[in-house]
């Protein structure tokens, strides 16, 4: 999952828009008050990232959500799990520091 | 979807839990250790007892952190806080972590608990994660902590590609 493309303050803006359902293009330009090209740009990204999908309707360009990424929260507990067996290793290190110098106090004592 | 979503962690330590306790608890301790790699965090304040509030800062400090963090639009600098549910001295502690920092996400918590005992000369520690089961509140946070852990696994990626 490429989660940068979420970490742009417009493609969230536009994320957070399409949570409502499907949309024109137009509609979205009209709501995040960025120019076409620019709106047109950034859906491009997300689609590439897998957030959005596209279907044409006549002239229009419909987009919406694609559920299979914010339904991935094994992704979520798998990332979050190691970030704190990281923390928890500093932990380890630090507290090891700190009881080694309880213990040479204790002995000098 | 509700599901069990709840990460346990367990370990053991030759310490005494006084240091132990210390560490989680102290502006000393937690800054010793806290921040992820690649960054220095700062304690404001710590104001241990139930519904008292931790704030501190987690600034970017090695160069690729920095550079990633700029690269990808966000602050070199997060102010970020919790809040204490549950605090029993060399026992447990217990917190709400408010991740609000991720814009146009709603602010939204998530349960630590730290469980301590003492079995002869060790410590085991046991940290329980609860992401709560509410399926609003999931809908509503789970982008935003895919982003803050995405940022934060590549930036701990970044850290290895030295």
């Amino acid at each position: 999952m490429a989660f940068q493309a979420l970490a742009d303050p417009t493609r969230l803006r536009i994320v957070e828009l399409l949570r409502a359902g499907e949309q024109p293009v137009n509609d979205l330009v009209e709501r995040v008050a960025v120019h076409q090209s620019g709106v047109s740009r950034h859906l491009r990204v997300l689609q590439g990232a897998g957030f959005v999908q596209m279907r044409p309707d006549g002239p229009r360009r419909l987009y919406s959500l694609r559920p299979e990424p914010f339904r991935e929260l094994d992704h979520w507990l798998t990332a979050y799990r190691s970030l704190w067996e990281r923390r928890l290793d500093r932990f380890e290190e630090v507290l090891a520091r700190k009881t080694k110098a309880r213990r040479a106090r204790k002995e000098k004592a | 979807m509700p599901r069990e979503e709840r990460i346990v962690l367990s370990r053991t330590y030759e310490a005494d839990v006084e240091d132990v306790w210390d560490l989680w608890t102290t502006k000393e301790g937690l800054e010793s250790w806290w921040g992820p790699e690649g960054f220095r965090v700062t304690v404001h304040s710590v104001d241990l007892k139930p519904q008292g509030v931790m704030r501190y800062a987690m600034h970017a400090v090695a160069p690729q952190t920095i550079a990633f963090m700029k690269q990808h639009g966000l602050p070199t600098t997060t102010e970020s806080r919790v809040t204490f549910t549950e605090v029993v001295p060399r026992r447990r502690l217990a917190y709400l972590h408010l991740a609000d920092f991720v814009p146009g996400v709603a602010p939204y918590d998530v349960a630590h608990q730290i469980d301590l005992a003492v079995h002869g000369a060790t410590v085991q520690l046991t940290l329980t994660i609860d992401r709560m089961h509410d399926e609003e509140w999931t809908k509503r946070a789970v982008m935003g902590w895919e982003m803050e852990l995405g940022f934060l696994g590549k930036v701990l990626a970044g850290e290895k590609v030295k």
